[in-house]
């Protein structure tokens, strides 16, 4: 950008440099404040449903729920992807090729919530970490936290639910990741990498990366970019997500969701688990689910570990690592996350 | 000119290399552009993340979906 500080004068550069975010916060408020009553207004006046039928129930939730999670799915974006700009890979893998199990596992579980993460970089991040000489066990803690605590979904609870509810589940999120590293690390399990992983490892490397650093004009750019990407790509998820969440909230009877849920029924987590697993669902398109889960009675461990089975331990996600790990450590890899996911499942529904 | 974008295939990635095919057009340059999908190759040359791209064999973005412009920018130069 050499003609930043050149055309800095004015009001409509200022527009072209950004500014016109600051003033689309204005407008994001007033939105918000207008989603609750047409919501109400279409459902029961234009649509003519009963406030107390079940189809006016669902309706009703629906119609609120799809404006106001997109509303707040576009902040949340826009904030992280912003933040995300401060945080890469090649950062995160400086940090952790310094530091050893233990510390390095905890760091990489951290570190895992805010890097910005897409499941096709899975193999480049996971034999670049090694190449630089992070540990298995810890590139594995940054393996699980990375996708299982979403920083978008995180964004979403915290907005939707309070930050109580969103805490929990970043904290069990990256005690899970680090628990699960340090496990796997233990066992030293480097033998059941792929060949040609172990072919990767030891190539000469030809040259490294350097990137500059970007300015302030970028990082907003890169923001924007951010919202049209992710916002554009999980609409349908959350369309899905909130259809689904409204057929609970108006169809399904308490006591149904009680009785399969709640944290009385002792196969609640495991059913959550594995109704989660094969289920493939953007994170931001599960939390509305969980919302319509939680309002029906749904204990909170069992709808937390349903979130994390359908996020954390993905099926496409299982393709593409498999490619790097031979079976016994994919299955040790599952076998250990999702008991992870499973024992969080059951202290939360047993303390609250 | 050599142009590298990297990445194993994901719609992110044709979308980079369809960017980086119109910047040269936009440059009117002669360079050839080519799809690295080769994890051993990714690995050499220290890409972490996908999509990356690379001008002369120098890594000069990685994980973005760089607009056409900004590609630009680095074939000026």
């Amino acid at each position: 950008m050499v003609d930043d500080a050149n055309s800095a004068r004015g009001f409509f550069p200022f527009l072209k440099r950004g500014g016109w975010v600051g003033l689309a916060l204005p407008a994001w408020v007033l939105a918000y404040l207008a989603v609750h009553p047409l919501a109400q207004w279409v459902a029961f006046r234009l649509l003519r449903l009963s406030p107390t039928s079940h189809l006016g129930e669902a309706v009703a939730f629906f119609c609120y729920d799809v404006p106001k999670v997109l509303l707040l799915l576009t902040l949340v974006v826009f904030v992280v992807t912003f933040l995300q700009t401060f945080v890469s890979p090649a950062k995160v893998r400086k940090a952790l090729s310094r530091h050893h199990a233990g510390f390095g596992n905890a760091l990489a579980s951290l570190l895992g919530i805010v890097t910005p993460f897409c499941s096709c970089s899975a193999i480049p991040l996971f034999i670049g970490f090694l190449r630089a000489g992070v540990p298995l066990g810890v590139t594995f803690s940054f393996l699980v936290s990375a996708p299982m605590v979403n920083e978008v979904a995180l964004g979403l609870l915290l907005v939707l639910f309070g930050w109580k509810i969103a805490l929990l589940y970043a904290g069990t999120g990256v005690t899970i990741a680090f628990a699960s590293g340090l496990i796997l690390g233990r066992w030293k399990l480097e033998t059941h990498l792929e060949a040609w992983v172990q072919e990767a490892l030891n190539a000469p490397a030809l040259a490294e990366a350097e990137e500059a650093p970007p300015s302030l004009t970028q990082r907003i750019a890169a923001a924007v970019q951010g919202v049209k990407d992710i916002v554009g790509k999980v609409w349908p998820y959350i369309l899905a997500g909130i259809g689904v969440g409204a057929l609970i909230h108006g169809y399904v009877p308490q006591s149904l969701m009680a009785g399969l849920l709640g944290k009385h029924a002792w196969y609640s987590v495991p059913l959550a688990v594995l109704i989660g697993v094969p289920l493939y669902s953007n994170a931001a398109g599960v939390v509305p689910i969980v919302e319509a889960l939680l309002g029906k009675g749904a204990a909170l461990g069992s709808s937390l570990a349903f979130m994390m089975a359908v996020i954390g331990l993905s099926l496409p996600e299982l393709v593409i690592l498999r490619r790097v790990l031979k079976p016994r450590l994919i299955a040790a890899f599952v076998a250990v996350v999702a008991t992870g996911i499973l024992l969080v499942g059951y202290l939360f529904n047993a303390i609250l | 000119m050599l142009i590298e974008v990297f990445g194993p295939g994901c719609a992110k990635c044709e979308t980079l290399l369809k960017h980086a095919r119109h910047a040269v057009e936009l440059a009117g340059i002669e360079a050839q552009v080519v799809k690295v999908s080769d994890y051993l190759t990714m690995a050499q040359r220290g890409v972490l993340s996908t999509p990356a791209l690379a001008v002369n064999g120098q890594l000069k973005s990685q994980g973005k979906v760089l607009s056409s412009t900004e590609i630009l920018e680095w074939l000026k130069g």
